[in-house]
């Protein structure tokens, strides 16, 4: 076990670090230079000069890269003394802000955008499964196949337009958001996430739905299945102790990754509903091509996908007695 | 300021009735309550010598105070710059070179103290700040400095700017600058008390010397202003500061704002938005009696027009770029752009809501349709019968690639075969402004820095002694000794009338060499909800100190 954790984290390592040479690269030789556009409108050559000099611009790729790397590590100093602390993940020069804050700011209203539509498409995608299995080929199983294909194929800008339009606009059973903190009410700051909540989770639901569903029939043909249903264990014994714990083993593992990815930003959801997040600050960011942020944000998701995959790892041991952490296949 | 090189983007400002189509926004607000404003993306800085841009520098009027100020948007002139701490505008030397100023008695800071003329001074010496200093450059252009001065942080006080008393401030400048006056405008001259705004201090904290101050501020989601108790009314002829409280709400997607503002539910009747325009799929649903009763339309202070690189055969001829004027097809571009809602057409370099303005049109045609005639008979008398081809930069963005096509239809009715060079929306400044890099032509725009003169459209944009490798604004390269004579003599000019009327004729004498097409105006248009008044833009921006509800009791 301690070698398969320690094999991970390793792995893990490399693969951050691999994001972080990659996007570095790709902001370094691709995008356009920064100190030109933070000189902007009646600059002069000398300005441009002066900027490039500020930003340790002038410096070789490998030297800004070394200092990117330990300053995530080690905090950094960058000129005119701002101070980063570790984990530094850059300073946005158009907002004059350090990456790391405008990122940890964000983060919670992520998580609560993350965890809430986790909880409704896993409660609606394992209902509707289950379901659907238990009536398969009947009218219910048809009915909720053709949700899911609505639901996964309709696009999420257009779910989350369309829904704001009906509940809001027409129907006017919800206002449109407002800021407000928690603390202030918490009443507007609940409804603010009903929409975003089920656009996030509608999109997720359908997939989990066809999964469960496929899980538990297969299951349910399974000769253990038979067995225990033809020593005459009661049905809802059967369903619980053998035929569900398999069955939504790997909807566990789907659900850790998709939630891991959820973490890094809903990009299109948190603009449209003008949600103060991760995905909306990437998405600013990058119209404004503010590099530092945009990479900040590219490290983050990154590192939510990789973390949550461990996790998944480790817990789908715990979930699963015969999978074996770090036994071979 | 990073927005305002995008000058198409960047000149959001304000809201405002007066012009056209004037409606209920123009009725007089009173005291009280909140103003909410709805915005698509957070304000660039709340240090305004970070700070440049259309957008924000509306926001500073509500929170700073500057020596001069311009005028408030119902003023008769509203170009004007007029007094605002200062007792009266500058006086200024014999040779033009020092400029003194007395600050009124009775104003402070947010903190209670007396704003004094350390202060103005210790505001103004931030400018120097390597790092602070990136905003409006006018401070270190204009006024004389030791040459490794870095700011008041890193190198002290600024020596240059003398401060004999309290009240009084004397300024040196490096040469004559007659329109010190509006340089002193500009947001990187707010005073702040000696010591404070240090490093990042003002980027989530700010000190106020306007009528209102920071409450809360969360970025990316949330601006609250509530009055400073500080403020003297009697020593401000400019803010009349309705609301008691102001809520700037960021991040509300432009379409969501649109309907919000037409839907009108409960609250939103007190909401506005500081975004330049209404989506274009808004433009077709306002069209009914109720809702152009609130519509606000002028036309901006922006020029959207076509720069001709003089310096690339076959455009280096005048004839060639006086056949490109008569070619250009202008009707059809101002409908690529959105039509009449969004742009009005253009013949003159200085638009008509900058002060020197004069009318004119060198190359006309009927309905700005073009004259093909015309533009073949020029090109004949160039030996450019056959026609040639050139490359049109264009910004990826849908409304400018339409109107790269329009140009590229218009040039190809006299034999010029145009091909358009799409560049992506982030680098395309940085393109058409680094020499080496442009092409023929490029689509791109202009906003003047202030609006009661054009010395900060026409220098910028003609003079050929501005040239840059990089961050070049000149980018028809444009170096005629006439015109550059011409500026010089405009820009010396002490009298602001006779200034204005040098800057007039210019403008008439430069688009005889046809450096540029001008394209069109873009209009700003503002739907400010029901109870909201004084939303007056007689130049397009938003002037939010003479903005209020006319019924604070209703919410």
């Amino acid at each position: 076990m301690t070698r398969f954790v320690v094999n991970r984290v390793a792995g893990m390592l490399l693969v951050l670090f691999l994001v972080c040479l990659f996007t570095y690269m790709v902001f370094f030789l691709l995008s356009p230079d920064p100190a030109v556009q933070i000189c902007g409108k009646n600059c002069t050559p000398e300005r441009i000069d002066q900027i490039r000099e500020n930003l340790g611009l002038t410096d070789p790729f490998l030297t800004q890269f070394w200092n990117f790397l330990s300053g995530l590590f080690a905090g950094r100093t960058y000129g005119g003394g701002i101070e980063c602390a570790a984990p530094c993940l850059g300073y946005s020069f158009q907002t004059s802000q350090l990456v790391t804050d405008m990122i940890v700011q964000r983060l919670p209203v992520t998580a609560v955008v993350a965890i809430g539509a986790a909880v409704l498409w896993l409660l609606m995608g394992v209902i509707g499964g289950l379901l659907s299995a238990v009536q398969e080929g009947k009218f219910a199983d048809k009915f909720i196949a053709g949700l899911t294909l609505g639901g996964m194929s309709v696009p999420n800008y257009v779910l989350a337009l369309a829904l704001q339009y009906v509940f809001v606009v027409w129907l006017q059973v919800l206002p449109f958001s407002q800021a407000v903190p928690f603390a202030d009410d918490p009443v507007q700051w609940f409804l603010n996430f009903i929409l975003p909540w089920s656009v996030l989770a509608i999109g997720y639901a359908a997939s989990y739905t066809r999964l469960t569903r496929a899980n538990v029939i297969d299951t349910l043909n399974e000769n253990f299945v038979r067995t225990a249903k033809a020593k005459g264990l009661r049905p809802d014994l059967v369903w619980r102790r053998h035929a569900l714990r398999p069955a939504l083993t790997p909807i566990v593992t789907i659900a850790g990754m998709d939630f891991a990815g959820l973490l890094g930003g809903a990009l299109i959801t948190e603009t449209v509903f003008g949600i103060n997040g991760v995905g909306k600050l990437a998405a600013d960011s990058i119209t404004k091509n503010d590099q530092p942020v945009i990479m900040g944000v590219t490290l983050l998701a990154a590192f939510f996908v990789v973390v949550g995959n461990m996790v998944v790892d480790l817990l789908y041991s715990v979930i699963d007695p015969r999978v074996k952490a770090g036994a071979p296949a | 300021m990073m927005a305002s090189v995008l000058a198409l983007s960047a000149c959001s400002g304000g809201s405002s009735g007066g012009g056209s189509t004037s409606g209920a926004g123009g009725e007089a607000p009173v005291k009280g309550g909140t103003v909410e404003v709805l915005q698509t993306s957070d304000f660039s800085y709340l240090d305004p010598t970070r700070g440049w841009d259309g957008g924000v520098n509306s926001f500073y009027r509500l929170v700073y105070r500057t020596l001069v100020a311009k005028a408030p948007n119902d003023a008769a002139d509203p170009n004007a710059m007029v007094p605002d701490l200062a007792e009266s505008l500058g006086q200024a030397s014999e040779d033009g070179l020092t400029w003194t100023y007395k600050i009124k008695q009775g104003v402070k800071f947010d903190t209670g103290a007396p704003i004094t003329s350390k202060d103005v001074k210790f505001g103004i010496s931030r400018s120097w700040d390597p790092e602070i200093g990136i905003g409006s450059p006018y401070m270190k252009q204009l006024i004389d400095a030791p040459d490794d001065y870095e700011g008041p942080y890193k190198s002290g006080d600024l020596e240059t700017i003398e401060t004999p008393d309290d009240q009084t401030i004397v300024f040196h400048l490096k040469a004559p600058f007659p329109e010190f006056d509006a340089a002193l405008s500009q947001p990187s001259a707010t005073p702040f008390p000696e010591g404070t705004g240090e490093g990042d201090e003002f980027i989530n904290d700010i000190v106020a010397s306007g009528p209102y101050d920071l409450e809360k501020f969360t970025p990316g989601s949330l601006v609250q202003l509530k009055r400073n108790a500080e403020w003297d009314e009697s020593t401000d002829e400019i803010r009349k500061a309705y609301p008691d409280a102001w809520k700037f709400t960021i991040g509300v997607d432009g379409a969501t704002i649109d309907e919000r503002l037409i839907a009108q539910q409960g609250s939103d009747i007190n909401t506005m938005t500081s975004a330049p325009t209404l989506q274009t799929a808004t433009i077709a649903r306002v069209q009914t009696p109720q809702l152009q009763e609130r519509l606000i339309k002028n036309p901006s202070t922006c020029l959207t027009y076509m720069g001709m690189n003089t310096t690339k055969a076959p455009l280096d001829d005048v004839k060639v770029r006086q056949a490109i004027e008569f070619a250009v097809n202008k009707s059809s571009v101002l409908n690529a752009t959105g039509g009449t809602q969004f742009a009005t057409m253009a013949s003159t370099i200085i638009p008509s809501t900058v002060s020197g303005h004069t009318g004119f049109d060198l190359y006309p045609s009927a309905d700005g349709s073009g004259d093909v005639e015309k533009a073949k008979a020029l090109l004949a008398e160039a030996g450019q019968a056959d026609g040639f081809e050139l490359t049109l930069d264009i910004r990826a963005t849908p409304a400018m690639q339409r109107q790269g096509e329009a140009v590229q239809e218009s040039l190809a009715r006299v034999g010029i075969d145009v091909k358009l060079n799409v560049i992506d929306t982030s680098t395309y400044y940085e393109t058409i402004g680094t020499t080496s890099q442009q092409n023929d032509m490029a689509i791109t725009g202009w906003c003047p820095d202030w609006n009661s003169s054009a010395s900060t459209f026409i220098p910028p944009l003609f003079d050929g002694r501005n040239i840059y490798d990089k961050g070049n604004s000149n980018l028809a390269q444009l170096n005629d000794e006439a015109v550059n004579k011409a500026i010089d003599a405009a820009k010396a000019e002490t009298d602001v009338e006779a200034a204005n009327a040098a800057w007039g004729a210019l403008d008439e004498q430069i688009m005889q060499l046809a450096p540029i097409v001008p394209l069109n105006v873009e209009n700003r248009l503002y739907l400010p909800g029901e109870n909201v008044g004084g939303v007056i833009t007689p130049s397009g921006d938003i002037d939010y100190t003479i903005i209020g509800l006319k019924d604070p009791s209703k919410s």
